[in-house]
This record gives C-alpha cells, structure tokens and sequence, in this order.
C-alpha cells in the first residue's frame, strides 16, 4: 500500500505541472466514463433486443437463418483451432479475446439462440483444444495443412451453404453478414489480383507495365462511392448483354467493384515491399541458376509479403470499413439498418444514437480482432 | 594444387572482356584464362573492375564487348546458354545474401529442388553434407539471422556448392566478417582449393592467397596490369602500380 502511494507521488504529483496535467487527466477520463456510463444505462436497449435479426442478416427470412448460423460456427470454429495450433496464447491476449468475444455476445444472445452458442462454444472449446494438441505432436504437419486448406476453402464453401437446397435470394442478404461477406471477397480476391498488378507495375515488360499502372491509377483515382454507382447506372449500358452480364445483380456487382478498388491499393501496398528487397537476393538465386519465376515466388515474394504486413492489414480494415458504402447500392447492409431503424420503426423514432452505438462497436470489433492478428503475425515473424 | 597448371584444360576464357556502367568503363578489355582445378586470385584496388569481372563470368553483369566461354559453353544473348553457365558456376558474394526468410537447411536445398529437380530427402541430405563440409550440421534448423557472420558465410558456400558447381566464384567473402571470424570462412576455402575446385577469388587476404593460390591477377582501372605466380608478386613485381599497391596492403 505504502509502494502505492509513493508510485502515485513520484508519477503523477512529482512537480508543479504534472499535478496540474494530473488533475486535468482525471477530469477529462471522469467526464468521458459518466457520460459513457450514464448513456449505457439510461438508454432504452430495446431496440437491439427487437432488431438483432435484422442487424446481423438483414431482410434473410426467419427459416432461412440456420444458413448464418452453420457459417458463423464453422467460422468460429475455425479460427480457435488456428489461434491454438498457431499461435502463442498468452494471459492477457486470451483476456483481450474473451472481452471481444463476450460483448457481441452479450448484446445478440437470447433464450432462443443460446442452445446454438453453448453449442458452438463447446465445439469451439474441442476445437482448441485438439489444435493445442497437435500442435507438439508428429500430425503437426498434416494439420497444419488441413487449416491451410480450410481457410482457403471456407468462403466457397460459405457460399455453398448460402445457395444451397433454394437459399435465398442474393439481394435478400444483409445485415452484419453481408459487411463480413463483401469484405471476405474484396480480400480474397484483391489480394491475388494485388500481387499481380505489383509484380506488373515491376515488369521489366513494358507493355505489362503500362497496363498495371493504368489500371492501379484509374481505380485509385475515384472515389469508392463514384465506382459503386459507376457500376450500378453506367455499366449495363456498356457491357455487350452476353452471358447475362449486363442484368448482374446488384451484391455481385458490389463484389466486383469492392474486389477491383481493393486490388489496386493492395498492389501498391506490395510494391513498396517488392521494391525495399535488397538486389543481392536476386543476384544469389540467379547465381544459384534459378529462373526469375522460381526468384519472385520463393525469394522475393515471401520477403515482400512479411515486410508489408502491418500496412496490408491496415488496408484490409479499410476495405471492411468502406463496405459499408454499398447503402448506396440499395444493399441493406449493417450500417443502413442502424440507420433506417431509428427512421422506420415507430417505436424507435429518433433513437439513433443507440443504433449507431451498435453498429460502430460491431465494425470496432472485428477491426480490433485483424489489427490483433496482425500484430500476433508480426511478432511470430520478428519483423 | 600448386603448380599443376600445365597443359590443362581451359575453365574460363575471357577475351577482350569490357564493360561500361554509363560513362563509367569498368572494364577496358579484359583477357584472361582459368584453368581447370585452378585457383586465382584477383585483387586491385577498389572500382578498379575486379567484382565487375567475376560478375561478368556468370552474367550477373552483361559485358558490353569481347567473348566469354566458360567450359566451352559462350556466354552471349541465349539464355540457354547463360542458365547453363549459372548451373556450373557457384557464387560467394560479400553480404552472403542469404535467404532471411529461409531457414539454413532451405537456404541449400531451395536451388537443387527447384533447378536440378532434386527430391526433398535427396537434396536435403546433400545439404547435411555440405554444411558437415563447413563444419555447422547442428545449425541447420536456425536463421541466417541467428548466425554469427562468419557461420553465415559458410553456409553461403555450402548453398552454392550444392548446385555441385564445376567453378566458384568469390566475390570479397571475407571482407565483411569480423576479424575474428575470417579465419573460419578462409579454412572452408583452402579444404576447397585442396579438393580440387576451379576457384577465382577476389581477395585482398594475401596470407590466404599465398598458400593456395596458382596465380595472381593484379586489376587496376579496368585492366589486368599485371599477372604471374604468388612468388613472383611477392618478390619481385615488375610494375610500379603493382609494387605500390602491395606496400600499401602488405
């Protein structure tokens, strides 16, 4: 007790003005908790309570739900096996991550749906504890491999089980999941296309060349909305009406757009890591009689990729974020939702500082939960 | 391996080598050849074309002019020819280049799997050898980066001679080692030259070149300006550049 107080003394009453930079602090913190606090408990949290469905799928009809659910736990499941089997676990980050997991958690949750929670939290639990497992073992490789393969197989798959046995209309997608959906695409697929168009941008070629910098200019050179909307009215009227191209539907077209904006900044995000790659590499695998394909993909690629990770990552959280413009497209995604509620339903007439509390904190949270990978990631590789 | 020069086959021929980095003439025609089973050494002072030379013979650098052959296979535009070359021709460079993402062992074994088709087991069990040659199997699971400058040269060699070379080059290997940790890189090189190994070194390390050194090559601005056996540099040099430089390094 007494060590305490002296810290206190020493650190935060040692002069003049850090008594006053103190006394300031403690206001300012005081005053941000009460408001905080005071607003979590003198709002009506009803409207969550009524529109939990609607947040997280949107217009997907009730029978339909199951669909979400089977994603959710594979998901889930998924990434505990990989945090087990990969990852370092450490007191304070298991705390980081329970925090995160319980606060959606908390709001989303009823008597209905939480047989479906313990449910995928025990199997989750399994799940974790098999990867911990296997970890040390002689299987490491095999599993290893399977969670490698998982990952690049789950969004097949999850669109598998959205079509699947007459799903729903695409259209009918929303909410949370279809924020999660788009974001997923625009990743998997801009990554590949990315490293394309750097590796273009670096071609000694110069036809390849030009054609990636044209490309990585026009698209960064407008604005996401102006493409979304570009894609929308604009882009029927041009495309030849073969293979049904020009009557799309609107979330493929979403996709499209959000994959090709994401490409070229992801492309330029690399090329900064192709480019910071000593010449020395290239001239021992040459030296080594490699070929400058064997070089970009063993050598200098991989070296790229580590180097860029963090500024990568930040790109991915950006490109979750903007998919909440595709409200321009009509697609009632989360962020539209939480806007449309407090303005539609008459019960929740003007309540939309609640409804956007909730969606900020449901972007703040899988935003927390990749820039938390990134981090792992960096550290695993010394970086 | 001193004096077994006579009448043997030729390694490397160079004639009339140049090249020019902008206005710069690193070379001014270079003439020049290597035996089999012979070991070079190449000094000069710095810029005086050295490196240049020994990068042109693997076509790291293109030369401008003048023909290079290298087991009688030309070095010119085809890139069949030049990859040839690169099969039997290791380098050693002066920041050992390592992969840093790669582990020791996979530093060795990448080129013999991806350029010779070499499986797994078989080129990894070549790469223990080699790295038993260098004296450093226990660390064959580390990073470059957890080893010390003088281990990461070693294993260096050890990657370029798993492509089983016919020649190495060495570019300065042990110019930016510790002083402690030349001896261990240099020791690697003289169980190399007393293998047998076509070997051409740019080296300023003349107690190395001394003991297993065939013949001298003496560079300066471009040009080979003078050339002849260790005991001929050592005692009685002909050119004045020649005794200069040496008074300065010796």
């Amino acid at each position: 007790m007494r060590i305490l107080l002296s810290r206190i003394r020493e650190n935060f009453l040692g002069s003049k003005l850090d008594v006053i930079l103190s006394i300031t602090g403690a206001l300012f913190i005081y005053f941000i908790l009460s408001t905080l606090i005071s607003f979590i408990l003198n709002s009506d949290w009803t409207l969550i309570l009524v529109n939990r469905k609607l947040m997280l799928t949107g217009l997907m009809p009730e029978e339909e739900i199951w669909r979400a659910w089977t994603i959710f736990s594979l998901t889930t499941i998924l990434m505990t096996t990989s945090i087990a089997f990969w990852f370092k676990i450490n007191i304070k980050s298991s705390i980081f991550y329970i925090l995160l997991l319980l606060i959606p958690l908390l709001i989303f949750t009823t008597k209905n749906t939480l047989l479906y929670v313990l449910f995928i939290m025990i199997l989750s639990i399994v799940f974790f504890y098999l990867g911990y497992r296997s970890k040390n073992s002689e299987l490491k490789n095999i599993v290893s491999r399977i969670i490698m393969i998982s990952w690049i197989i789950l969004l097949p798959i999850c669109f598998l089980i959205l079509n699947i046995l007459d799903g729903p209309k695409m259209t009918l997608w929303g909410g949370f999941m279809i924020n999660l959906i788009l974001a997923a695409i625009a990743i998997f697929a801009g990554f590949p296309l990315g490293i394309l168009l750097a590796l273009g941008r670096a071609s000694s070629y110069k036809l390849i060349k030009l054609i990636s910098t044209l490309y990585i200019e026009v698209i960064r050179g407008a604005p996401l909305v102006a493409w979304l909307l570009l894609a929308w009215f604009v882009l029927p009227k041009f495309l030849p009406n073969l293979f049904g191209l020009s009557d799309l539907n609107i979330v493929v077209r979403a996709m499209i757009v959000l994959s090709l904006f994401a490409s070229a900044y992801i492309a330029e995000v690399i090329r900064g890591g192709l480019q910071s790659i000593p010449k020395g590499q290239e001239e021992a695998s040459f030296a080594l009689g490699m070929n400058s394909i064997s070089n970009t993909i063993f050598i200098v690629l991989p070296q790229a990729i580590r180097i860029v990770i963090p500024t990568i990552v930040s790109t991915f959280i950006a490109i979750f974020k903007d998919t909440s413009l595709v409200f321009i497209l009509a697609i009632t995604d989360l962020l539209r939702i939480g806007r449309l509620i407090p303005e539609q339903q008459q019960a929740f007439f003007g309540k939309s500082i609640e409804s956007l509390a909730v969606v900020a904190l449901l972007f703040w949270v899988v935003s927390l939960v990749l820039s938390q990978i990134s981090r792992t990631i960096e550290k695993k590789l010394n970086i | 391996m001193k004096n077994k020069v006579s009448k043997k086959k030729i390694s490397v021929e160079a004639i009339g080598v140049t090249k020019s980095f902008g206005d710069f003439q690193a070379l001014k025609g270079i003439t020049a050849n290597i035996y089999e089973g012979e070991v070079v050494v190449v000094f000069g002072p710095s810029g005086s074309g050295k490196s240049t030379f020994i990068r042109t013979i693997n076509g790291l650098e293109e030369h401008n002019s003048g023909e290079i052959t290298v087991n009688g296979i030309p070095l010119n535009d085809d890139v069949k020819n030049r990859d040839a070359i690169r099969g039997q021709v290791g380098m050693v460079f002066q920041q050992f280049n390592l992969f840093p993402h790669l582990s020791v062992l996979r530093n060795i074994t990448l080129a013999p799997q991806k350029v010779k088709k070499l499986s797994k087991s078989e080129s990894e069990k070549l790469a223990m050898s080699l790295l038993e040659r260098v004296g450093i199997p226990e660390q064959a699971k580390k990073y470059p980066a957890q080893l010390s400058g003088g281990q990461q040269q070693r294993v260096a060699i050890a990657r370029a001679l798993a492509m089983q070379p016919k020649i190495m080059l060495f570019d300065e290997p042990t110019s930016a080692l510790d002083p402690e940790m030349i001896k261990e890189v240099l020791d690697v090189m003289i169980e190399l030259a007393q293998s047998g190994m076509t070997m051409i070194c740019v080296t300023h390390e003349m107690g190395f070149a001394r003991e297993v050194a065939d013949r001298f090559l003496f560079f300066d601005e471009g040009l080979i300006v003078e050339e002849g056996t260790p005991e001929h540099f050592f005692n009685n040099p002909k050119e004045e550049r020649t005794k200069l430089f040496l008074s300065q390094i010796l």
